[in-house]
């Protein structure tokens, strides 16, 4: 099962342009496996991806294999990402094995999903014992917007397009649950943007339906959701988990577009032989924003398996040299226990020191201050980010926040109802002046068989400064 | 979608009408005229009633549940809508199936123990492999297009089970219903709310060791059907159906209790605005299929089968 990195990993800052044919090649070259052709009566495709499609670059890989650029060869309007699963042994004789069951699934609910907010599949070719799925193509990914915005000078993403980016989101996501269809790895670098602005959902390698579980969800696969958005819950060992725990990683997502960097970056411990370490350091970093959890907040705690382990966990200490922020006149928390208020104001000073701190660099320019976002906005961060999985915010219940103008169009298929869409724009770069710098892509195939960590790969990222900025024009 | 037949490609892709079926079937022999003159199969519903035993052996050999044996019926019969029976061996197709579906069900077999328990089984029909059978899933995921999600007609069952009051033994019955069913086309032709119900009033007609034959019992159950469809709204009525039905019932008190649940039955139907025609269609079409049962013939089914298999060497690879 992987752990997957994230895709807009590339393969490093070398060979931007030199060697272009030979390389180019090799891309191509990842397409025609020249093994085993004619055994008697063996499986042809009768579509041929490279009948239909001319690879122009190499955009990612990860443990589930490859992902490409594509024009289409037949005049298919657009650009296409291209998946190709990695064989189970690469280089010597490839051999029919059986498909793993992760790709069953994500071939599976490709196949079914028809939403605006999550990534369209246009077919799956099984061709030469690879599987190739073809996606439309996504210019962008939040991975790399946020990144292009830590880039100097330092600037917050704009309010309207925070706005609409989460509204999305959330509409994608309510989709797919509406639909039974748990992500189960929803962080940055799974969030597509197309160049016109539309956020969808991508990468179900985990994703599964929770609707029959013929065994508990838990038995099938132990580790889920790259750990900085891994909900509390699993981190404490549930074994029935819900649709909540895409919702607290909406909730890191959210917290990652206003302050630029993971809200809880935790390191992640290795798994020692079969069985599951607690991840103390990633909970830590948790209890030092959210407080420790009680049974107050959360009365199922005390059943977590690892609940004992919460004691060992250093709650958060007020530094007494910490700045003071101008606290807003008591506003009544949004909802259930009062109580909760003194926990939950470590998470009001980091949202406060958020969107009132370090937005005083962004040029004139800038399309405006995170601090209109307001309380509303932290109400929706502490709804998401709330430790009960029961009373974390449904997507349902988001996409109705008073954040969004209270109107969420939870209903209906496509977003953008003339209702919702007074302030909230399906378009997330509406109003803005520049544009965020394309896709790496890379010509270069060589063979990064990474399976880091995440965590430990996200400053492989390339730096954007490096590449041109240059638009790949449609086909 | 998953969750959604209406919007799943089940419904969009892999519904079809009578007619269409008939044609698909009617092209895919034509163009294999001189092996179908060859070969000659028994009809297709004695030739389901082979598959679904062959694949309920290796399910049971492999402790399969019953819900993926029920989506590898329905791979097996989307598959040979676009694939001729003669080209492919059965067995392989059959092994396949099943180890495809146990892995969309959640419940994933081992490629090794599929191909283990395959080989003991059928051992002089089929050399098979691992590499074997991974070709015959790309093959079969290919013809289906990748879509994998079947929405089946138990889970209508289970949450109508308690609303309607059915006893312990009527649900077996129409679970049973339900099982037969894949053994027809019906899985092609009807979303699976609609073979639910149906299966539900044939178990209220027909319950076990119910007195009177498959006559009178069909009788009850289009009778229930034609009330339904007298009561439903703007429909035309034939109102001497329900006339029918007492006729039937003043035989026995019991008969007539049951009667009584079968009308509360048609006046459920009513009210949910089912497709009462679809039913009807159904209900027919799964008596048939009982009577057809009777003439099974086991041994010149697998004969007719095992010939076309060793004489094309469909058994190796």
């Amino acid at each position: 099962m992987s752990l997957t990195n994230p895709p807009s990993a590339a393969s490093g800052p070398a060979s931007v342009s030199a060697r272009p044919q030979t390389l180019k090649r090799s891309v191509q070259a990842a397409f025609e496996d020249p093994n085993d052709r004619g055994a008697k009566g063996g499986y042809q495709s009768k579509v041929k991806v490279m009948d239909k499609y001319r690879v122009v670059g190499f955009i990612s890989s990860g443990t589930y294999g490859r992902v490409y650029k594509a024009h289409g060869r037949q005049g298919q309007p657009g650009d296409f990402a291209i998946k190709k699963f990695k064989p189970d042994k690469e280089g010597e004789q490839i051999q029919y094995t059986g498909i793993s069951q992760s790709a069953i699934r994500e071939m599976a609910l490709c196949s079914e999903l028809r939403h605006d907010n999550v990534i369209r599949l246009i077919e799956i070719i099984l061709e030469d014992k690879c599987i190739f799925m073809v996606f439309e193509y996504a210019e962008h990914d939040l991975l790399q917007i946020i990144h292009h915005h830590t880039q100097q000078p330092r600037h917050n993403i704009p309010p309207t397009t925070v706005k609409s980016i989460m509204f999305q989101l959330l509409n994608g996501c309510q989709y797919l649950h509406t639909n039974w269809v748990l992500h189960r790895d929803l962080k940055p670098a799974n969030i597509m943007v197309t160049s016109s602005g539309q956020v969808k959902i991508g990468d179900l390698g985990l994703a599964r339906l929770f609707n029959k579980p013929l065994h508990s969800l838990f038995s099938g696969d132990k580790v889920v959701v790259t750990i900085w958005y891994r909900a509390p819950e699993l981190l404490l060992g549930s074994r029935h988990y819900t649709p909540a725990i895409d919702l607290w990683a909406v909730g890191c997502i959210f917290a990652e577009l206003l302050s630029l960097r993971p809200i809880f970056k935790g390191e992640e411990a290795k798994m020692d032989k079969k069985t599951v370490p607690f991840q103390r350091n990633q909970m830590q970093k948790i209890v030092e924003i959210m407080g420790l959890p009680n049974k107050e907040r959360w009365p199922l705690l005390t059943s977590m398996p690892e609940y004992s382990n919460l004691s060992t966990l250093t709650p958060p200490i007020l530094h007494p040299g910490h700045h003071h922020h101008p606290h807003h006149p008591h506003h009544p928390h949004h909802h259930k226990s009062s109580s909760a208020a003194a926990s939950t104001s470590y998470l009001e000073r980091w949202y406060s020191s958020t969107i009132n701190g370090h937005t005083s660099t962004s040029s004139p320019a800038s399309n405006g201050s995170l601090t209109s976002l307001g309380t509303e906005g932290y109400r929706l961060l502490a709804g998401l980010l709330e430790y009960d999985p029961e009373k974390r915010l449904t997507a349902a219940q988001a996409l109705h926040h008073p954040f969004f103008g209270g109107a969420g169009s939870a209903s209906g298929m496509g977003m953008g109802n003339a209702s919702s869409a007074e302030r909230i724009s399906g378009n997330c770069f509406e109003g803005l002046k520049t544009a965020y710098p394309t896709r790496r892509v890379s010509q270069d195939d060589n063979d990064i068989r990474t399976s880091s960590l995440p965590g430990t790969k996200r400053s492989g990222l390339p730096d954007d400064s490096l590449r041109p900025v240059k638009r790949v024009k449609d086909a | 979608m998953a969750a959604n037949f209406w919007e799943s490609t089940q419904r969009r892709h892999w519904q079809f009408s009578k007619d269409e079926l008939a044609q698909m079937r009617e092209n895919l022999e034509e163009s294999e005229q001189s092996l179908v003159q060859m070969f000659p199969l028994p009809q297709r519903r004695h030739l389901n009633i082979y598959f679904n035993q062959q694949l309920g052996r290796l399910g049971k050999r492999l402790g399969v549940r019953q819900q993926a044996l029920a989506t590898a019926q329905t791979y097996l019969k989307r598959f040979y809508c676009t694939v001729e029976i003669r080209r492919t061996n059965p067995y392989l197709v059959i092994a396949t199936a099943l180890y495809l579906a146990c892995k969309m069900e959640e419940c994933p077999q081992h490629i090794r123990l599929v191909v283990s328990e395959a080989r003991t089984l059928w051992p002089d029909s089929l050399t098979l492999d691992i590499s074997r059978l991974g070709e015959c899933e790309f093959y079969m995921i290919s013809e289906m297009h990748s879509q994998l999600i079947i929405h089946q007609p138990y889970r209508t069952l289970t949450s109508l089970q308690s609303d309607l009051f059915l006893s312990q033994d009527e649900a077996n019955l129409a679970l049973s219903i339900i099982n037969d069913h894949y053994m027809t086309d019906l899985p092609l032709l009807y979303p699976p709310h609609i073979i639910a119900l149906t299966a539900i009033l044939l178990a209220l007609v027909l319950r076990p060791n119910s007195p009177g034959g498959t006559a009178t019992n069909m009788a009850a159950a289009t009778a229930a059907l034609m009330q339904a469809q007298a009561q439903a709204p703007g429909r035309t009525s034939s109102s001497n159906s329900s006339q029918n039905s007492v006729g039937v019932s003043d035989k026995e008190r019991q008969q007539e209790a049951r009667l009584n649940k079968v009308q509360r039955y048609a006046g459920f139907l009513t009210e949910s605005n089912v497709d009462i025609e679809g039913m009807v269609d159904c209900t027919q079409e799964l008596i048939s299929f009982y009577e057809c049962h009777e003439q099974y013939n086991d041994k010149i089914t697998r004969e007719q089968i095992n010939r076309f298999v060793k004489a094309r060497g469909l058994d190796k690879p």
